[in-house]
């Protein structure tokens, strides 16, 4: 199997259906088939939210702990600080999302240019 | 047609009032745009970037988002090809890393899902299912009338995915010319969203201990599990244990 992206056609976008598309939309295709029977005030439906909730802690983690690109020149402290002030922020902003998201942003953008100027 | 559920809570009634219809979807629209769905999208401006390094046209990045939908698909995708991955070997990893959405979308689906919804609309929803539309429709569709939640769900997802591809768009053209520091922030939009938006939508205590076993051994893991399979080992294994000790604990509050 060989395609050539740069070749430019339909050909990228030919490899981005069946290669990247297909492949992720299949499991949205079998949920929408098991969710039939499935109550939301079932038993089994608490566990597999809490399933789900785990893998996107696990997604958090993997990107605060191991982070790719740009955010590696950051120190894990400096890291885990900014989660701090987003958590503050959360706190004294009663509970709000929008406030956790300026404040961890903020810091980890005055921590990233202290780094790395 | 669905098979009959015995759920007291759907209601069996005529068809919908087109009014209440669109006043439910904008408020949908207009809920997103207060704040998830420049989340979001700022979070996807990297993928853009990736996209034309990866020797991709502007089209494929913005039809990238429509399409797949994952943002760790989505750099998996163009991150892949660009080092000269095998497509099928690709392939095979985008798949691994979109389990997910079975218990995602196993969460949102019979929240939306009414006597009179038809499979096909269940196929649209599903596809619109991502982390933050799950996370936030998690948090918003229970405080919704069951009839309203389906267009107030489309016009949240319609919001937060058109929002996403045209910023995905924007950042195959403006990726390069970030500066580092700024760069760094839009790398830790998702951590930081995703964390508060969990905390957020705590409620129980198997909530709690979700986070509690997720953080605490996601670095396990990672470390010890192989081959793109670690996320869906700490996904069953954390969670396990987390609905678990959290029953194990409320019976015995509950009891004593």
């Amino acid at each position: 199997m060989s395609f050539n992206i740069a070749a430019g056609g339909l050909a990228p976008y030919l490899v981005l259906i069946v290669f990247g598309f297909l492949p992720s939309e299949v499991w949205r295709w079998i949920s929408v088939v098991l969710a039939r029977g499935l109550n939301e005030s079932s038993e089994f439906f608490i566990y597999i939210r809490t399933v789900a909730s785990v893998l996107l802690i696990g997604v958090v983690g993997r990107l605060v702990l191991t982070p790719a690109g740009a955010l590696a020149n950051v120190p894990l402290p400096a890291r885990l600080g900014a989660l701090a002030a987003g958590g503050a922020a959360f706190l004294i902003f009663r509970r709000s999302v929008l406030a956790a998201v300026l404040a961890g942003e903020a810091a980890i953008v005055l921590a990233g240019w202290w780094f790395v100027r | 047609m669905m098979p009959d559920v015995p759920d007291l809570s759907i209601p069996v009634s005529a068809p919908l009032d087109p009014a209440f219809v669109r006043r439910w979807f904008v408020e949908g629209v207009r809920q997103a745009m207060s704040g998830p769905a420049f989340f979001v999208a700022v979070a996807m401006i990297g993928v853009g970037g990736l996209a034309k390094v990866a020797g991709f046209p502007a089209g494929a990045a913005f039809l990238s988002t429509l399409t797949i939908w994952a943002g760790p698909a989505q750099v998996l995708f163009f991150g892949s090809i660009a080092a000269g991955v095998a497509l099928p070997a690709i392939a095979l990893s985008i798949s691994l890393s979109s389990i997910r959405f079975l218990p995602m979308c196993l969460t949102v689906l019979p929240m939306l899902r009414t006597k009179r919804t038809r499979t096909l609309t269940m196929f649209v929803a599903a596809h619109f299912v991502a982390v933050t539309v799950w996370a936030e429709s998690l948090r918003r569709l229970p405080d919704i009338d069951r009839d309203a939640r389906l267009p107030f769900f489309f016009g949240f997802a319609l919001a937060c995915i058109l929002n996403t591809a045209a910023f995905t768009t924007l950042g195959f053209f403006l990726t390069a010319a970030l500066p580092t520091p700024l760069a760094i922030g839009v790398l830790f939009l998702t951590p930081v969203y995703f964390l508060s938006t969990l905390v957020r939508n705590a409620r129980s205590a198997i909530d709690w201990l979700a986070m509690a076993f997720g953080l605490a051994l996601s670095p396990l893991t990672q470390a010890y599990v192989g081959g793109g399979f670690d996320l869906l080992a700490l996904g069953l294994g954390g969670g396990t244990i987390a609905y678990l000790v959290g029953r194990a604990y409320e019976r015995r509050r509950f009891s004593a």
